[in-house]
């Protein structure tokens, strides 16, 4: 089933960029959806649902970066992970 | 033939005789890698899932047991659970399962291999590290495909460890009732392994070059932790030798610990305070064991080494908070952050110096961040209102620069007051004196500060212009130098003089050599390594000051390190010959 890719802009606003905590942080919370999920960053794609992934973007702070959802919760999706850029995944710095 | 001694960087104090057990034993190199036919692939990806669910049944039980304070070690235990999730690693190992047709260790090599290639292009230099860790966890799984049982909880019997590094998740499994000492190829003298071995006070030796190439799993092996030595294989000789160095040093280590909570007062009298060096919160474990009586220098790095960011102030604060209910009513002496910019790199902005020695590290660093300075010494004042505490600005040069700190030092207070927040208002301050410059004018300093805390080490290095490090120069590394012990006397004279106390906190305080020279002085304070501790209180209390002082009258008229190193050589091994067969000493022959 071919389904439509859905894609949302967020900033990355933690100071340290996607280091090892946000970025477990987004693959956990991306692993709850069904959909399958990118994270797009200059001009690479990755699975979000992994952590592995997610590091070797090594995003840095103040950067852009497009999620893909494509499925049948992908705009859940979209909207709770956006909402995890925006909280900077709940760190305090 | 095959080494008989191996040798390496004697990190915990001690002798242990017993079988090898290598923990993670060909970590690293080359796993079986086989063809299996197209009928196995199902068995194949089946063995791989129950290693993995094996693995992770481990991971669990070592994650269940980290104590709660011990975030960093969580933190790193909750990212290997997720990396075993990945589909990045096992996804892609039972697609090379299947599609190559190979046995499940080559499919999960090639695997990590992929992953390997991913993070050596990455610039940021905490992620690319981060690779370690999915090597760590692969290890975990082809140690269970290979049927291994080399994980420290499969340990039976006790057994001397060895590793070719212990990392600070392992640690955490280190059991006293299985593991007797241990050794790895890895490490250096400050290395956390190390602290850990002072702190279940077992006996290890780091950085030991043939570790993993001449001994072989459950051999008979010696591990001297006083010189730094394993003797494989050892002869009946060799065997009784060792055997009787072990029972005199553990009848010696029982003496010394049996009078260790008395002062640490001479015979005529004399009082000298002796407190510890720690760096870790584990290790006030030791500093109360062995006698200790407050912590003469607490180092702050580690907090901020090997870490993602930045800690937050209530980290430290809880941390400075703990420390110091703990200890109380004794005192506790935090030095601010002694680190260059190269130490955490990735927090600020690189910069290249030629000489990092002499460049912006300490106090010099924290005046040019001082976002960074700030966060600490409001983590500090805050922490005070529980304890005894005091402050130690390091790598002081100058009146200018000490008022410079003081003022950051005012306004952080004045910060707190508006805030509401409690501190103590009284906190004693003081200063490290390490560099020659603050030794000449240690009065005007005086007049400044609470106290002096003098730092030999690096006062060494600086004044005779050494790199101990260096091997071939080290030779020139003389603590009985007479322009160190003008200096050191000097800077005691100027703080007595002030009305100030003095303390020195360098590893002079734990040469039984450089004790009683020291005493002369009239020292208000020794702090040292906790493991040191017993030994050198035990010292302190069978000396006289009567003594001490004319062999320093002595010393002072010595123009050359020679004659110095004989002299108290002479009175210690008079006087004290079975106290300096277990202590090293870097007083030459």
């Amino acid at each position: 089933m071919e389904e439509e890719s859905k894609t949302r802009e967020v900033i990355l606003r933690n100071k340290w960029g996607l280091h090892a905590r946000p970025a477990a942080k987004l693959a956990q919370e991306a692993q709850k959806f069904d959909s399958d999920i990118k994270l797009g960053f200059d001009g690479r794609e990755v699975d979000a649902k992994s952590i592995l992934d997610v590091l070797t973007l090594a995003a840095s702070g103040g950067t852009r970066l497009q999620i893909v959802a494509a499925g049948s919760d992908a705009e859940r999706a979209l909207a709770h992970l956006s909402g995890l850029f925006e909280s900077r995944f709940e760190e305090d710095s | 033939m095959a080494r008989n001694v191996l040798s390496g960087i004697p990190v915990s104090n001690g002798m242990a005789i017993g079988r090898a057990f290598f923990l993670n034993r060909g970590m690293g190199t080359a796993v079986a890698r086989r063809s299996v036919p197209e009928e196995e692939v199902e068995h194949e990806i089946a063995r791989l899932s129950d290693a993995v669910a094996a693995a992770g049944e481990d991971l669990d039980s070592v994650r269940r047991k980290v104590p709660k304070d011990l975030r960093e070690q969580a933190a790193i235990l909750d990212s290997h659970l997720m990396i075993l999730k990945d589909n990045k690693l096992v996804s892609s190992a039972q697609k090379y399962i299947r599609e190559k047709e190979i046995n499940a260790e080559w499919a999960l090599e090639k695997a990590v291999y992929d992953i390997r290639q991913a993070f050596d292009s990455i610039d940021d230099e905490y992620i690319r590290q981060r690779i370690q860790d999915v090597d760590l966890v692969a290890f975990r799984v082809q140690n269970k495909l290979m049927g291994g049982k080399d994980s420290i909880s499969s340990i039976s019997t006790r057994v001397i460890l060895l590793a070719h590094d212990l990392s600070p998740a392992d640690t955490i499994e280190l059991e006293v009732d299985k593991i007797m000492a241990f050794a790895t190829t890895l490490g250096g003298k400050t290395s956390h392994a190390g602290i850990m071995a002072r702190s279940l006070q077992i006996p290890a030796v780091v950085a030991v070059e043939g570790l993993e190439e001449y001994i072989e799993d459950g051999e008979l092996i010696v591990l001297d932790g006083l010189h730094g030595r394993i003797i494989i294989s050892p002869t009946e000789k060799e065997l009784a030798h060792y055997s009787d160095l072990k029972y005199q040093f553990e009848a010696y280590q029982g003496t010394i610990s049996r009078c260790c909570h008395l002062p640490a007062e001479t015979r005529d009298g004399y009082q000298v305070k002796v407190l510890a060096n720690i760096e870790l919160f584990e290790e006030v474990a030791a500093v109360i064991d062995s006698g200790g009586e407050g912590i003469g220098l607490y180092r702050t790095e580690y907090s901020y080494l090997n870490r993602e960011r930045l800690p937050e102030e209530d980290e430290l604060f809880e941390e400075y908070r703990d420390l110091a209910s703990i200890m109380y009513p004794n005192n506790v002496v935090i030095r601010t952050l002694d680190l260059g910019s190269d130490k955490i790199a990735s927090f600020v902005q690189p910069i290249e110096e030629a000489n990092p020695a002499m460049g912006l590290r300490a106090i010099r660093f924290c005046q040019k961040y001082p976002d960074i300075f700030r966060t600490q010494l409001r983590a500090i004042l805050r922490a005070s209102i529980v304890g005894n505490v005091s402050i130690m600005f390091p790598m002081i040069s100058g009146l200018q620069e000490l008022q410079e700190v003081k003022e950051t030092f005012a306004q952080v207070r004045r910060e707190l007051k508006s805030e509401g927040k409690n501190f103590d208002a009284e906190m004693s301050v003081g200063i490290m004196i390490e560099l020659p410059g603050a030794v000449l004018i240690a009065d005007i300093l005086a007049r400044e500060v609470d106290f002096f805390s003098i730092g030999t080490n690096d006062l060494i290095q600086y004044s005779l212009g050494i790199d101990r490090t260096n091997k071939h120069v080290s030779y020139l590394y003389q603590p009985l130098h007479p322009a160190v012990l003008r200096s050191i006397k000097h800077v005691v004279d100027a703080g007595h003089e002030a009305g100030i106390d003095v303390s020195l906190c360098g590893e002079l305080a734990s040469d039984p050599f450089c004790i009683p020279i020291l005493l002369g002085m009239q020292i208000d304070s020794l702090s040292l390594t906790p493991q040191a501790i017993p030994g050198i209180k035990r010292l302190l209390r069978q000396t006289t000051m009567e003594e001490c002082k004319p062999l320093l009258r002595r010393i002072v008229r010595n123009s050359t390190v020679a004659e110095s190193n004989k002299l108290v050589r002479e009175l210690i091994l008079n006087r004290f010959p079975e106290e300096v067969m277990f202590f090293s000493s870097l007083v030459e022959d």
